[in-house]
Protein backbone atom coordinates (compact mmCIF):
# COMPACT_ATOMS: atom_id res chain seq x y z
CA UNK A 1 0.00 0.00 0.00
CA UNK A 2 1.51 3.54 -0.74
CA UNK A 3 2.53 5.79 1.62
CA UNK A 4 0.56 9.07 1.59
CA UNK A 5 2.65 11.97 0.41
CA UNK A 6 3.97 14.24 2.38
CA UNK A 7 1.45 17.31 3.12
CA UNK A 8 4.72 19.73 1.69
CA UNK A 9 4.28 18.09 -1.73
CA UNK A 10 0.91 19.15 -1.95
CA UNK A 11 1.94 22.69 -1.16
CA UNK A 12 1.06 23.84 -4.84
CA UNK A 13 -2.71 22.99 -4.46
CA UNK A 14 -2.56 24.49 -0.30
CA UNK A 15 -1.49 27.29 -1.40
CA UNK A 16 -4.07 27.69 -4.03
CA UNK A 17 -6.73 26.80 -1.89
CA UNK A 18 -5.10 29.30 0.92
CA UNK A 19 -5.51 32.49 -1.26
CA UNK A 20 -8.96 31.37 -2.42
CA UNK A 21 -10.35 31.05 0.72
CA UNK A 22 -8.46 34.17 2.29
CA UNK A 23 -10.60 35.80 -0.44
CA UNK A 24 -14.26 34.68 0.63
CA UNK A 25 -16.72 36.80 2.03
CA UNK A 26 -17.71 33.94 4.65
CA UNK A 27 -14.33 34.44 6.27
CA UNK A 28 -14.82 37.86 7.41
CA UNK A 29 -11.61 38.24 6.92
CA UNK A 30 -8.79 39.04 4.16
CA UNK A 31 -9.41 40.69 1.11
CA UNK A 32 -12.99 40.60 1.68
CA UNK A 33 -12.33 41.71 4.94
CA UNK A 34 -10.57 45.16 3.09
CA UNK A 35 -13.99 45.21 1.64
CA UNK A 36 -12.75 46.94 -1.20
CA UNK A 37 -14.28 49.67 -3.41
CA UNK A 38 -11.89 49.55 -5.95
CA UNK A 39 -9.78 46.41 -7.29
CA UNK A 40 -7.42 47.20 -10.00
CA UNK A 41 -5.82 43.96 -11.68
CA UNK A 42 -3.66 43.12 -14.19
CA UNK A 43 -3.00 39.62 -15.72
CA UNK A 44 -2.02 36.59 -13.36
CA UNK A 45 -2.35 33.05 -14.45
CA UNK A 46 -1.92 32.35 -10.77
CA UNK A 47 -4.72 34.40 -9.24
CA UNK A 48 -7.30 33.17 -11.91
CA UNK A 49 -9.63 32.01 -8.94
CA UNK A 50 -9.28 34.86 -7.03
CA UNK A 51 -9.29 37.59 -9.74
CA UNK A 52 -12.66 35.27 -10.83
CA UNK A 53 -13.99 36.29 -7.45
CA UNK A 54 -13.85 39.97 -8.04
CA UNK A 55 -15.13 39.66 -11.75
CA UNK A 56 -17.92 37.36 -11.88
CA UNK A 57 -17.92 35.67 -8.10
CA UNK A 58 -19.89 36.92 -4.90
CA UNK A 59 -16.91 39.63 -4.59
CA UNK A 60 -18.43 41.04 -7.86
CA UNK A 61 -21.16 43.64 -6.48
CA UNK A 62 -22.66 46.94 -8.11
CA UNK A 63 -21.07 49.08 -5.17
CA UNK A 64 -17.51 47.69 -6.30
CA UNK A 65 -15.41 48.50 -9.35
CA UNK A 66 -12.88 46.07 -10.46
CA UNK A 67 -10.82 47.08 -14.06
CA UNK A 68 -7.73 45.72 -15.44
CA UNK A 69 -4.97 48.27 -15.96
CA UNK A 70 -2.54 47.56 -18.39
CA UNK A 71 0.67 48.83 -16.99
CA UNK A 72 1.48 48.57 -12.54
CA UNK A 73 2.88 52.48 -12.68
CA UNK A 74 -0.48 53.38 -13.83
CA UNK A 75 -2.05 50.95 -10.95
CA UNK A 76 0.07 52.73 -8.95
CA UNK A 77 -1.05 56.26 -9.92
CA UNK A 78 -4.55 55.23 -9.78
CA UNK A 79 -4.62 53.84 -6.01
CA UNK A 80 -2.63 57.30 -4.79
CA UNK A 81 -5.58 59.20 -6.47
CA UNK A 82 -8.04 56.94 -4.77
CA UNK A 83 -6.03 57.28 -1.76
CA UNK A 84 -6.02 61.00 -2.10
CA UNK A 85 -10.17 60.66 -1.89
CA UNK A 86 -9.96 58.13 1.44
CA UNK A 87 -11.69 55.62 -0.70
CA UNK A 88 -10.41 51.91 -0.14
CA UNK A 89 -8.92 49.94 -2.54
CA UNK A 90 -6.54 47.26 -3.57
CA UNK A 91 -4.82 46.30 -6.56
CA UNK A 92 -3.82 42.64 -7.47
CA UNK A 93 -0.30 41.80 -9.71
CA UNK A 94 2.56 39.61 -10.47
CA UNK A 95 5.76 40.64 -9.14
CA UNK A 96 7.37 40.72 -12.64
CA UNK A 97 5.58 44.30 -12.66
CA UNK A 98 7.24 44.99 -9.66
CA UNK A 99 10.23 46.85 -11.65
CA UNK A 100 7.86 48.80 -13.82
CA UNK A 101 6.21 50.37 -10.72
CA UNK A 102 8.57 51.69 -8.97
CA UNK A 103 9.38 54.75 -10.32
CA UNK A 104 6.07 55.48 -9.80
CA UNK A 105 5.47 54.18 -6.16
CA UNK A 106 9.15 56.44 -5.20
CA UNK A 107 8.22 60.00 -7.16
CA UNK A 108 4.52 59.84 -5.79
CA UNK A 109 2.61 57.97 -2.86
CA UNK A 110 6.26 57.14 -1.04
CA UNK A 111 7.35 60.72 -0.51
CA UNK A 112 3.68 62.00 -0.29
CA UNK A 113 2.61 59.01 2.48
CA UNK A 114 -0.06 57.81 0.57
CA UNK A 115 -1.66 54.55 2.16
CA UNK A 116 -1.38 52.04 -1.04
CA UNK A 117 -2.20 48.88 -0.50
CA UNK A 118 -0.83 45.81 -3.16
CA UNK A 119 -1.24 41.84 -3.62
CA UNK A 120 1.96 40.35 -5.63
CA UNK A 121 2.02 37.18 -6.49
CA UNK A 122 4.82 35.30 -6.66
CA UNK A 123 6.35 33.60 -9.52
CA UNK A 124 9.87 32.12 -10.09
CA UNK A 125 11.38 29.35 -7.82
CA UNK A 126 10.68 25.83 -7.38
CA UNK A 127 7.34 24.95 -9.50
CA UNK A 128 8.15 27.61 -12.01
CA UNK A 129 7.38 26.42 -15.88
CA UNK A 130 8.40 29.83 -17.38
CA UNK A 131 12.30 29.74 -18.49
CA UNK A 132 12.52 33.61 -18.13
CA UNK A 133 10.49 34.88 -15.42
CA UNK A 134 12.50 34.04 -12.75
CA UNK A 135 15.40 36.52 -13.96
CA UNK A 136 13.09 39.47 -12.30
CA UNK A 137 10.98 37.17 -9.95
CA UNK A 138 13.27 36.05 -7.36
CA UNK A 139 14.78 39.70 -7.20
CA UNK A 140 11.68 40.74 -5.83
CA UNK A 141 12.30 41.08 -2.37
CA UNK A 142 15.59 42.61 -2.83
CA UNK A 143 13.98 45.25 -5.51
CA UNK A 144 11.35 45.93 -2.71
CA UNK A 145 13.59 45.85 -0.06
CA UNK A 146 16.34 48.47 -1.69
CA UNK A 147 13.58 50.96 -2.80
CA UNK A 148 12.53 50.72 1.17
CA UNK A 149 9.09 49.63 0.19
CA UNK A 150 7.39 47.68 3.26
CA UNK A 151 6.30 43.98 2.17
CA UNK A 152 5.41 40.83 3.92
CA UNK A 153 5.00 37.31 2.71
CA UNK A 154 3.09 34.68 2.44
CA UNK A 155 4.61 30.93 1.71
CA UNK A 156 3.61 27.25 1.35
CA UNK A 157 5.57 27.42 5.27
CA UNK A 158 2.47 30.32 6.06
CA UNK A 159 -0.51 28.36 8.65
CA UNK A 160 -3.58 28.04 6.76
CA UNK A 161 -5.38 30.32 9.30
CA UNK A 162 -2.75 33.18 8.74
CA UNK A 163 -3.58 33.85 5.44
CA UNK A 164 -6.48 36.06 5.82
CA UNK A 165 -5.47 37.91 9.05
CA UNK A 166 -2.29 38.95 6.91
CA UNK A 167 -3.72 40.43 3.94
CA UNK A 168 -5.64 42.35 6.62
CA UNK A 169 -3.12 43.82 8.46
CA UNK A 170 -0.91 44.31 5.56
CA UNK A 171 -3.95 46.73 4.79
CA UNK A 172 -4.00 47.93 8.14
CA UNK A 173 -0.44 49.06 8.35
CA UNK A 174 -0.37 50.68 4.91
CA UNK A 175 -2.85 52.66 6.77
CA UNK A 176 -1.44 53.07 10.02
CA UNK A 177 1.87 54.32 8.86
CA UNK A 178 0.76 56.49 5.81
CA UNK A 179 2.91 54.49 3.60
CA UNK A 180 2.16 51.64 0.62
CA UNK A 181 2.88 47.91 1.95
CA UNK A 182 2.44 44.89 -0.48
CA UNK A 183 1.94 41.47 0.36
CA UNK A 184 3.88 39.21 -1.70
CA UNK A 185 2.18 35.81 -2.12
CA UNK A 186 3.81 32.79 -3.23
CA UNK A 187 1.48 30.25 -4.71
CA UNK A 188 4.07 28.21 -6.82
CA UNK A 189 4.87 26.01 -3.95
CA UNK A 190 8.67 27.48 -3.05
CA UNK B 1 -0.27 81.93 -28.81
CA UNK B 2 -1.44 81.80 -25.74
CA UNK B 3 2.25 81.39 -22.84
CA UNK B 4 1.56 78.01 -20.20
CA UNK B 5 0.91 81.05 -17.47
CA UNK B 6 -1.61 82.79 -19.68
CA UNK B 7 -3.46 79.41 -19.79
CA UNK B 8 -2.86 78.94 -16.31
CA UNK B 9 -4.23 82.20 -14.64
CA UNK B 10 -7.49 81.13 -17.29
CA UNK B 11 -7.98 77.56 -16.22
CA UNK B 12 -7.84 78.26 -12.16
CA UNK B 13 -10.48 80.74 -13.16
CA UNK B 14 -12.47 78.76 -14.65
CA UNK B 15 -12.56 75.93 -11.86
CA UNK B 16 -11.31 78.42 -9.01
CA UNK B 17 -13.01 76.16 -5.70
CA UNK B 18 -12.58 72.52 -7.62
CA UNK B 19 -9.83 69.50 -7.25
CA UNK B 20 -6.97 70.28 -9.95
CA UNK B 21 -4.21 67.98 -10.35
CA UNK B 22 -0.91 70.15 -11.53
CA UNK B 23 1.61 68.07 -13.65
CA UNK B 24 5.32 68.69 -12.66
CA UNK B 25 8.32 71.32 -13.44
CA UNK B 26 7.21 74.75 -14.80
CA UNK B 27 3.46 74.00 -14.91
CA UNK B 28 3.70 74.10 -11.22
CA UNK B 29 5.90 76.96 -10.25
CA UNK B 30 4.23 79.23 -13.13
CA UNK B 31 0.55 78.30 -11.38
CA UNK B 32 1.81 79.70 -8.19
CA UNK B 33 3.73 82.70 -9.74
CA UNK B 34 -0.13 83.82 -11.28
CA UNK B 35 -2.15 82.31 -8.32
CA UNK B 36 -0.56 81.20 -5.55
CA UNK B 37 -0.55 78.55 -3.52
CA UNK B 38 -4.17 76.72 -3.13
CA UNK B 39 -5.25 74.22 -1.06
CA UNK B 40 -7.37 72.30 -4.00
CA UNK B 41 -4.77 72.38 -6.06
CA UNK B 42 -2.68 68.95 -5.69
CA UNK B 43 1.33 69.57 -6.62
CA UNK B 44 2.77 66.64 -8.40
CA UNK B 45 6.69 67.32 -7.69
CA UNK B 46 7.89 64.87 -9.45
CA UNK B 47 5.71 62.30 -11.08
CA UNK B 48 5.68 62.54 -14.53
CA UNK B 49 3.68 60.90 -16.50
CA UNK B 50 1.35 60.35 -13.21
CA UNK B 51 -0.95 62.89 -13.09
CA UNK B 52 -3.44 61.95 -15.44
CA UNK B 53 -3.69 58.26 -13.81
CA UNK B 54 -3.51 60.22 -10.28
CA UNK B 55 -6.66 62.38 -11.59
CA UNK B 56 -8.58 59.51 -12.53
CA UNK B 57 -8.35 58.15 -9.18
CA UNK B 58 -9.43 61.16 -7.82
CA UNK B 59 -12.09 61.34 -10.34
CA UNK B 60 -13.39 57.79 -9.46
CA UNK B 61 -12.78 58.88 -5.83
CA UNK B 62 -14.79 61.76 -6.12
CA UNK B 63 -17.75 61.15 -8.11
CA UNK B 64 -20.23 60.79 -5.58
CA UNK B 65 -19.75 64.48 -4.62
CA UNK B 66 -21.38 67.13 -5.45
CA UNK B 67 -23.25 67.40 -9.07
CA UNK B 68 -20.98 69.06 -10.91
CA UNK B 69 -17.70 68.87 -9.58
CA UNK B 70 -15.51 68.52 -11.82
CA UNK B 71 -12.04 67.03 -11.12
CA UNK B 72 -9.42 68.77 -13.58
CA UNK B 73 -5.77 67.52 -14.54
CA UNK B 74 -3.77 70.19 -15.88
CA UNK B 75 -1.08 67.82 -18.07
CA UNK B 76 1.55 68.63 -20.30
CA UNK B 77 2.34 66.87 -23.49
CA UNK B 78 5.67 65.26 -22.37
CA UNK B 79 4.20 63.58 -19.30
CA UNK B 80 0.87 62.87 -20.79
CA UNK B 81 3.15 60.67 -23.46
CA UNK B 82 4.83 59.11 -20.74
CA UNK B 83 1.77 57.78 -18.89
CA UNK B 84 -0.26 57.61 -22.62
CA UNK B 85 -1.64 54.19 -21.78
CA UNK B 86 -3.94 55.60 -18.70
CA UNK B 87 -6.08 57.22 -22.00
CA UNK B 88 -7.31 53.89 -22.75
CA UNK B 89 -8.57 53.55 -19.02
CA UNK B 90 -10.15 56.60 -18.85
CA UNK B 91 -11.78 55.39 -21.72
CA UNK B 92 -12.65 52.46 -20.09
CA UNK B 93 -13.77 54.00 -17.12
CA UNK B 94 -15.61 56.64 -18.33
CA UNK B 95 -15.42 59.09 -15.58
CA UNK B 96 -18.20 61.72 -16.09
CA UNK B 97 -16.41 64.55 -13.68
CA UNK B 98 -13.03 64.16 -15.64
CA UNK B 99 -11.69 67.21 -17.43
CA UNK B 100 -8.28 66.92 -18.42
CA UNK B 101 -6.35 70.29 -20.51
CA UNK B 102 -3.49 69.14 -22.07
CA UNK B 103 -1.29 72.49 -22.45
CA UNK B 104 1.09 71.39 -25.70
CA UNK B 105 4.23 73.11 -26.25
CA UNK B 106 5.93 70.15 -27.90
CA UNK B 107 9.28 70.46 -25.75
CA UNK B 108 9.89 69.34 -21.93
CA UNK B 109 10.90 72.61 -21.32
CA UNK B 110 12.19 72.03 -18.12
CA UNK B 111 14.84 70.01 -18.90
CA UNK B 112 16.20 72.77 -22.00
CA UNK B 113 13.48 72.26 -24.23
CA UNK B 114 14.26 68.66 -26.16
CA UNK B 115 10.97 67.92 -28.63
CA UNK B 116 8.54 65.61 -28.08
CA UNK B 117 6.62 63.59 -30.38
CA UNK B 118 3.63 64.98 -29.52
CA UNK B 119 3.77 67.32 -32.95
CA UNK B 120 3.50 63.63 -35.02
CA UNK B 121 0.81 62.48 -32.19
CA UNK B 122 -3.29 63.98 -32.84
CA UNK B 123 -3.61 63.67 -28.95
CA UNK B 124 -7.97 64.43 -29.40
CA UNK B 125 -7.89 61.53 -31.95
CA UNK B 126 -6.61 59.24 -29.68
CA UNK B 127 -8.83 60.26 -26.68
CA UNK B 128 -11.49 59.89 -29.14
CA UNK B 129 -10.75 56.61 -30.05
CA UNK B 130 -10.19 55.25 -26.48
CA UNK B 131 -13.50 56.37 -25.97
CA UNK B 132 -13.28 59.69 -24.06
CA UNK B 133 -17.36 62.09 -23.81
CA UNK B 134 -15.47 64.45 -26.27
CA UNK B 135 -12.23 65.92 -26.81
CA UNK B 136 -11.54 69.04 -29.10
CA UNK B 137 -8.63 71.38 -30.03
CA UNK B 138 -8.60 74.77 -28.92
CA UNK B 139 -7.18 77.66 -30.60
CA UNK B 140 -4.50 79.37 -28.53
CA UNK B 141 -6.42 82.09 -27.70
CA UNK B 142 -8.07 84.00 -24.57
CA UNK B 143 -11.47 83.68 -25.88
CA UNK B 144 -11.64 80.41 -27.27
CA UNK B 145 -9.85 78.66 -23.90
CA UNK B 146 -12.34 80.93 -22.15
CA UNK B 147 -15.59 79.96 -23.99
CA UNK B 148 -14.24 75.41 -24.08
CA UNK B 149 -13.12 75.71 -20.34
CA UNK B 150 -16.99 77.24 -19.47
CA UNK B 151 -18.41 74.41 -21.47
CA UNK B 152 -16.46 71.86 -20.35
CA UNK B 153 -17.22 73.15 -16.59
CA UNK B 154 -20.92 71.79 -17.09
CA UNK B 155 -20.39 68.71 -20.01
CA UNK B 156 -20.24 65.10 -19.24
CA UNK B 157 -16.11 63.97 -19.09
CA UNK B 158 -14.35 62.73 -19.74
CA UNK B 159 -13.36 65.42 -21.52
CA UNK B 160 -9.76 66.06 -23.00
CA UNK B 161 -8.92 69.77 -24.33
CA UNK B 162 -5.73 70.24 -26.38
CA UNK B 163 -4.31 73.76 -26.26
CA UNK B 164 -1.10 74.77 -28.04
CA UNK B 165 0.91 76.95 -26.07
CA UNK B 166 4.12 78.85 -26.50
CA UNK B 167 8.02 78.78 -24.54
CA UNK B 168 8.59 81.35 -23.00
CA UNK B 169 9.22 80.29 -19.58
CA UNK B 170 9.16 83.05 -16.73
CA UNK B 171 11.42 83.44 -14.72
CA UNK B 172 9.91 81.65 -11.18
CA UNK B 173 11.54 79.68 -7.51
CA UNK B 174 11.63 76.29 -7.40
CA UNK B 175 8.75 75.17 -5.00
CA UNK B 176 10.54 73.04 -2.36
CA UNK B 177 7.41 72.32 0.13
CA UNK B 178 7.52 68.69 1.83
CA UNK B 179 5.26 66.66 -0.45
CA UNK B 180 4.04 65.33 2.93
CA UNK B 181 2.82 68.61 3.01
CA UNK B 182 1.20 68.90 -0.08
CA UNK B 183 -0.78 65.86 -0.26
CA UNK B 184 -2.43 66.24 3.43
CA UNK B 185 -3.46 69.95 2.61
CA UNK B 186 -5.08 68.33 -0.83
CA UNK B 187 -6.78 65.91 1.01
CA UNK B 188 -8.07 68.41 4.07
CA UNK B 189 -9.31 70.11 1.53
CA UNK B 190 -11.10 67.74 -0.29
CA UNK B 191 -12.76 66.92 3.02
CA UNK B 192 -13.70 70.28 4.23
CA UNK B 193 -15.48 70.70 0.99
CA UNK B 194 -16.85 67.80 1.03
CA UNK B 195 -18.34 68.48 4.16
CA UNK B 196 -19.09 72.32 3.09
CA UNK B 197 -21.85 71.04 -0.21
CA UNK B 198 -23.51 68.22 2.51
Amino acid sequence: MPRPLPSALLSHVDTRERLVRATQPGSGRGVEAIDPEFVLHLPSSTLKLVLGHFLDGPGARPDRRIFPIPREEEGISILSGLALAGRRAVMIFQDNGIGNMLTALLTFPQPYHLPLFGIITRRGGLGEYNSMIHTISERSEALLTAADVRWFQLDAQTPLEDWSPTIQRGYEYAHTTHRPAFVLVNLMGG
Amino acid sequence: MLERPDALRLIDAAFADQPLVLTLGGTIREMLAVVGRKPNHLYSLDAMGQPLAIGLGLALGTSRRSRGERLVVVEGDGSLLMGFSALSTVGHLKPRNLVVVVLDNGVYLATGGQPTAAASVDLVGVARACGWADARDVDSDVDALTRVLAWAATAEGPILLRVPVGTTQPKTDFFLEDPVVLGRQFMDWLDSSAEASR
